[in-house]
């Protein structure tokens, strides 16, 4: 884009120096010849006249400045060189079609047999080769159209016959296309199986078209692509002037009563393909006469002279057709009129109060000193302003963004020599025009502060400084924003009168295009600046620099140049994964083009993948139709072999998705970035384009949604299961019974501990039973969150509950029975102990192991006092640090042989202590920091045997 | 306490099964210095049992008490830190840990791990990921002066070359069926049980040469009926049910909808925490009972290869999906093709 306007910029510059009008440009220049084969050499002439028809009218007119030119002429050389290149050959053919109806000259050359080779060749040259290529289309066409009404006829019928059934919800669609909600619209039913005409692009010229409910076979979109190509124009509800009410099925809506009421005429869509098609019929006869396009051309020269002075003081195309006076504005007026008045008023209104006292509040719609226009960008907010400044006698000052806005020094005084922000403070409080001289002979200046919203970290306190001195102003102040409800304009808001502007609608922008690209002396159709207009979604400087950007390459543009230019720039919108998903795997996914489908696969490059996964199986298996070929072949689940192909398809977008989640390690773990597109194309477009359709059910009554991968579900608790098996195998690992893996623990011990510790319970009487379990859960040092996850981790989908059949009296007397026994002893995890004045267990999962009872009641022999003692010490020292940590030790060696031993593990330095508690019996730890003492036991043992260890970790 | 562990050898010289290797082993560390070792061979054949008696052969008593915790490594990798958490087994002597339950980040944990200058034991070698293992065979080089290292594994050939060079390979073979058999005799009769003839032979059978599989399930077997009688059922693993379970529905239907069930079955598998290999493995030998001759090699070649592939992956159910899919589409084409 740069590039190109830079080239505008210096060929006007060029044009402002010979004093020469555009279409001299187009001469081919001197040096064109030479670059074409032979062949083309014999038809010099016509190739020459091919070349320079656009502006067939206006060369006539300026031929005499042309012939003294060369250097415009080089430049047109270059032009001719892009615009080769840029044109996507797909949009020759239909151009060279266009060419052909409209053109007079070309009919007669058809047939000159030039040879496809040249279709790369210059541009001049591609014109004539195409033609051949044309004719055979033509030609087919013709067949087609014979066959065409037996055919559309009974398809039409069917069609009804089939969708007439299941109307009953649907087709409330009244807005415009671009909805993509699930379930909103249903696809059409025979979508993608007929074949979508092409006619004279003309043939629909004039007549307006409303869309109601599905059609048969074509899309929303599709439908209001098909009749804008061909001339026609569509709205959105049914009026007078509505021609044809488009639709498939009486639905009974709105529209249709409405259209009944006018009595507007139904059309199918059946009917819209024979009207398409027969215009081609006729187009031949027809063609010399009805040339609107012509007219156009001719029209043209009485509007160049303008032109080109406009040309020559003006460069960018937005430049050139900014507003000259406040009228010319597209919407908005009653705005401009406001602004107007408000700026009229202002000197009145504030300096005179300024005189006369506050008595003027009164005048509601002026009584504010500032002015805030918002509204998006490119409608003309910045324009309207200066327009209407200038046109008051005011002078505009402007400040934006690119000037240093900040709070303006103290010290005012000093005087303007700072920064900017002192400028403008200077300049609204200045009076140095003094009242008492005659005003109407001095200069009135107005603020314009363009892009308030802008203020950020560069301006500091732009934004109060800015009502600062709109409190003291003695000029007005415009102030110029996008979002009027950002959040840093609030305190702004109240000063200011808010002129909201809007967007102006498409019909007033084309327009306004139109005169442009008159002016331009480009040929462009109504339909397509209509186009233009709704895809920049009304921005008028974007749509004038698109136009402006596309009249480099081509001089006529119609309604497929604009939908391709745009394509890409309007349709940024967000799509969500769903959506993207739906749109890669629906019917017409296929046609999409590559770098579509990596967007859509990129709209979230983690999700997709994981939506395709599930989609995959839902998808009927459809044969690509091939685009090219006029038979359409369309294989749907039943037809194809038993499901054979659809299987062998599955296997291989599965493999294929496969493949994406390998070069996502990739790209995640050893950061190959330069893969994604890899991996979006294996993960996402490869098993879409192997496999798209619509979702066939798998499940009675499910809902017509996308169903979610399940993916992230199931892998977080994977996760959590994890964790929870980890945790029993720390326990297992902790009774030092065993000594094993975590995955030898699931898939071997696993199913033996659940036997262990239910078949009990199920068998033998209650007691004895309890007894048992718990006995062994107190052996593996399992706890009843461990004996969960045993149960939890044994279910399968599909068979019973591990824990069936137990009694619930004997669950409850099993949780008893373990909890008293916990009480008195036993080998448990330190996580699970409470610890006082610590609401979360310690974080750090320590197995403890406490001595059972009956050792702490057989050493208890008067240590318990000076245990317990030392127990109350022992809390003051764990704050205190390693100090005390020698005397601990010294005790600990003393009770070494003591079967109890908690470990007890201070980080040096660190008060919070990480506990560890070591086997019963172990000799010192191999970490220097850690300190033993005896502890657990207590008489009874009841509570006291945990509390110390617990005291211990805190 | 299941017999598994409460008969498990202590010392070198209780072990029944690989008395060879276990007069090896203690020759070995009585006499010279210890190269670094590599245990290899299937689950349940006794590597960890041999393992921990030979550190008790080395260290003493000592080498039995054991301490669990969850260690905290901070890594610093670069521009930032790692935490990275890991549940190890150590005593004075000695620290086990399987250096592959941090997944991908395993490679920081072998490097840290080195900071231990003693005997450390690695499970699960063969699950570290390539970066890992070049980590590892440093450590071997540089600290060989001080530490040793004892590394675990079910197949070596998943351990590079570079370390298997380095370290002495023990292989331990599966027990034969008569020495699983021999093993049951002597716990039997440790217990007091009376065993019908044949039994142990059957329950011998049924564990697949694992000596760990077979206890336990003549445990299985205990609690369930006692007396035995010699045509008792052995149960069979809960998950190996389910597997064969699927393995069914797969030979049944071929349909879009049926991979679609399978797929929740299989996820029922992996929240179970039913490692992926284990599954694949499996469910292929599940099938290998059933399929035809001549479909037999293609499988085992597609298992391979989504094996392999799911290493190479981090989304497990992909793999094991595109397997099924693989299967079904092949199954289906042959089912067509014979009977039309």
């Amino acid at each position: 884009m740069q590039r190109d306007i830079r080239k505008w910029l210096m060929k006007a510059h060029d044009k402002g120096n010979d004093n020469a009008s555009t279409n001299a440009e187009k001469k081919p220049p001197p040096t064109e010849p030479k670059t074409e084969t032979p062949v083309r050499e014999g038809q010099e002439g016509s190739g020459r006249r091919k070349t320079s028809k656009y502006f067939a009218a206006n060369k006539q007119k300026h031929k005499g400045d042309e012939e003294v030119e060369d250097l415009p002429a080089k430049r047109k050389a270059q032009n001719d060189g892009v615009q080769s290149v840029k044109a996507p050959p797909s949009k020759k053919v239909r151009k060279v079609e266009d060419d052909e109806e409209d053109d007079d000259f070309s009919v007669p050359k058809k047939k000159n047999g030039a040879s496809p080779s040249k279709k790369l060749k210059s541009s001049s040259g591609r014109v004539i080769a195409q033609k051949p290529v044309d004719v055979n289309e033509s030609d087919e066409d013709d067949v087609k159209n014979i066959e065409s009404p037996l055919k559309s006829g009974g398809r039409g019928r069917g069609g009804r016959g089939v969708s007439g059934a299941p109307s009953g919800g649907r087709g409330r669609g009244s807005g415009r296309g671009g909805f993509m909600n699930f379930g909103e619209r249903k696809d059409p039913p025979h979508k993608g199986e007929k074949e979508v005409p092409e006619g004279a692009p003309n043939c629909l010229a004039g007549l307006t078209f409303v869309i109601s409910g599905t059609l048969d076979s074509l899309e929303r979109e599709e439908a209001e692509d098909l009749i804008k190509r061909h001339g026609g124009r569509i709205t959105g509800s049914v009026s007078k002037k509505t021609s044809y009410l488009l639709c498939d099925e009486d639905i009974e809506g709105r529209k249709s009563s409405k259209a009944k009421e006018l009595g507007t005429p139904f059309l199918t869509e059946d009917g819209l393909f024979d009207k398409i098609r027969s215009s081609k019929n006729i187009k031949a006869p027809a063609r010399e006469d009805s040339k609107v396009p012509v007219e156009k051309v001719t029209s043209l020269p009485k509007k160049s002279p303008q032109k080109a002075d406009l040309k020559t003081h003006k460069d960018l195309a937005a430049e050139k057709y900014r507003p000259k006076v406040p009228n010319e504005m597209i919407g908005n007026q009653s705005l401009v009129t406001q602004l107007h008045n408000w700026l009229k008023n202002w000197n009145e209104q504030f300096h005179d109060a300024g005189n006369k006292g506050k008595g003027k509040k009164q005048n509601d719609s002026t009584a504010k000193k500032a002015v805030l226009l918002s509204g998006p960008p490119g409608i003309g907010k910045t324009t309207s302003a200066t327009l209407v400044s200038k046109m008051l006698g005011f002078q505009a000052i402007e400040v934006n963004a690119s000037d240093n806005r900040g709070k303006a020094d103290a010290k005012i005084f000093k005087g303007i020599s700072g920064s900017n922000a002192n400028c403008i403070k200077e300049l609204i409080s200045n009076e140095a025009l003094g009242f008492d001289m005659d005003r109407s002979k001095h200069l009135k200046t107005v603020l314009i502060m363009d892009e308030v919203d802008g203020m950020s970290a560069g301006d500091r306190g732009g934004v109060a400084d800015l009502i600062a001195s709109i409190k003291i102003s003695k000029i007005p102040i415009i102030c110029i924003c996008n979002d009027r409800y950002s959040q840093k304009l609030k305190s702004l808001v109240n000063y200011c009168l808010l002129l909201s502007f809007r967007k102006p609608t498409k019909q007033q922008m084309s327009k306004r295009l139109i005169q442009v690209a008159n002016a331009e002396g480009l040929q462009v159709n109504e339909i397509a600046l209509e186009e233009l207009a709704e895809r920049v979604n009304g921005d008028m400087r974007m749509a004038l620099n698109q136009l402006q950007y596309m009249s480099l390459s081509m001089s006529v543009i119609n309604y497929d140049d604009v939908r391709q230019r745009l394509q890409g720039s309007a349709k940024d919108e967000d799509i969500s994964p769903f959506t993207a998903v739906d749109k890669l795997f629906g019917f017409s996914g296929g046609k999409l083009r590559m770098d579509e489908r990596i967007g859509l696969s990129m709209s979230d490059p983690d999700l997709v993948p994981l939506l395709i996964q599930l989609h995959k199986y839902f998808s009927y298996y459809v044969l690509k139709p091939k685009l090219n070929t006029k038979n359409y072949m369309t294989i749907l689940k039943g037809k194809d072999d038993n499901g054979m192909k659809r299987m062998r398809l599955i296997a291989r977008a599965a493999e294929s998705i496969a493949d994406g989640d390998i070069i996502n390690v990739q790209i995640r773990r050893y950061r190959q970035w330069q893969l994604s597109q890899a991996g979006s194309l294996s993960s996402c477009i490869i098993p879409a384009a192997l496999l798209h359709g619509s979702r066939e059910t798998l499940e009675q009554g499910e809902r017509n949604f996308n169903r979610f991968g399940g993916w992230l579900g199931k892998n977080s608790t994977v996760g959590k299961n994890l964790r929870l098996l980890e945790d029993l195998h720390v326990h297992l690992l902790a009774s030092r019974e065993s000594n094993l893996g975590r995955d030898t623990l699931r898939l071997d011990y696993l199913t033996v501990l659940l036997k262990q510790l239910t078949d009990p319970l199920r068998m033998l009487p209650k007691d004895e039973a309890v007894e048992k379990v718990v006995e062994f859960m107190n052996v593996y040092s399992i706890n009843q969150e461990d004996m969960d996850t045993i149960v939890e981790l044994s279910k399968f989908q599909g068979h019973g509950n591990p824990l069936d059949g137990i009694p619930s009296t004997v669950k409850a007397a099993l949780t008893r029975a373990y909890k008293d026994e916990n009480k008195s002893r036993m080998v448990r995890a330190a996580d699970l102990v409470a610890l006082p004045g610590k609401k979360k267990a310690l974080k750090k999962r320590v197995a403890a192991i406490l001595e059972p009872s009956d050792d702490g009641l057989r050493e208890e022999n008067g240590d318990a006092l000076a245990e317990s003692e030392e127990e109350n010490s022992s809390d003051t020292e764990d704050t205190e640090g390693t100090g005390n940590g020698e005397k601990l030790q010294s005790e600990l060696l003393s009770l070494n042989s003591k079967g109890i031993q908690v470990e007890v593990e201070l980080k040096s330095g660190k008060e919070k202590s990480k506990a560890k508690k070591t086997p019963t019996g172990r000799g010192k730890g191999g970490s220097a920091s850690t300190e033993k003492k005896p502890a657990g036991r207590g008489r009874g043992g009841s509570g006291s045997s945990e509390k110390p260890g617990a005291k211990r970790k805190r | 306490m299941l017999w598994v562990d409460k008969y498990r050898p202590k010392t070198l010289d209780q072990v029944i099964v690989h008395q060879e290797i276990a007069e090896n082993l203690k020759k070995l560390v009585t006499e010279q210095d210890c190269p670094h070792l590599l245990f290899y061979g299937p689950s349940g054949s006794g590597k960890k049992t041999l393992i921990m008696a030979l550190l008790r052969q080395i260290f003493g008593i000592s080498a039995e008490k054991v301490k669990v915790e969850n260690r905290t490594w901070k890594i610093d990798a670069g521009s930032r830190t790692i935490d990275l958490e890991l549940t190890t087994l150590s005593s004075t002597n000695h620290v086990e840990l399987s250096p592959s339950d941090a997944g991908f980040q395993d490679r920081y944990i072998v490097h840290a791990a080195s900071a231990y200058l003693t005997v450390l034991v690695l499970n699960e070698v063969d699950k570290l990921s390539r970066e890992a293992q070049h980590s590892l065979r440093r450590t071997m080089e540089k600290y060989s002066a001080s530490c040793r290292l004892i590394l675990c594994c079910n197949s070596s050939s998943k351990v590079t070359e570079a370390i298997r060079s380095r370290c002495l390979n023990v292989r331990i073979n599966a027990p034969k069926e008569d020495q699983i058999v021999k093993v049951l005799e002597f716990i039997g009769k440790k217990e007091g049980l009376q065993l019908p003839p044949g039994f142990a032979a059957r329950v011998a059978d049924k564990s697949n040469r694992s000596l760990r599989r077979a206890i336990l399930s003549f445990e299985t077997c205990r609690v369930q009926q006692y007396p035995f009688s010699s045509n008792q059922a052995i149960p069979p693993m809960d998950w190996e049910e389910y597997v064969s379970e699927i393995c069914s529905d797969m030979m049944r239907e071929q349909s879009p909808k049926r991979l679609f069930q399978v797929r929740g079955k299989l996820y029922e598998l992996l929240i179970n925490c039913i490692p992926p290999e284990i599954i694949l493995k499996k469910l292929l030998s599940e099938l290998l009972k059933k399929l035809d001759e001549e479909l037999k090699h293609e499988v085992c070649h597609w298992a391979a290869y989504y094996e392999h592939r799911m290493r190479m992956g981090q989304k497990a159910i992909f793999h094991l999906e595109a397997f099924v899919a693989k299967f079904m589409s092949i199954y289906k084409a042959f089912l067509i093709e014979t009977f039309g």
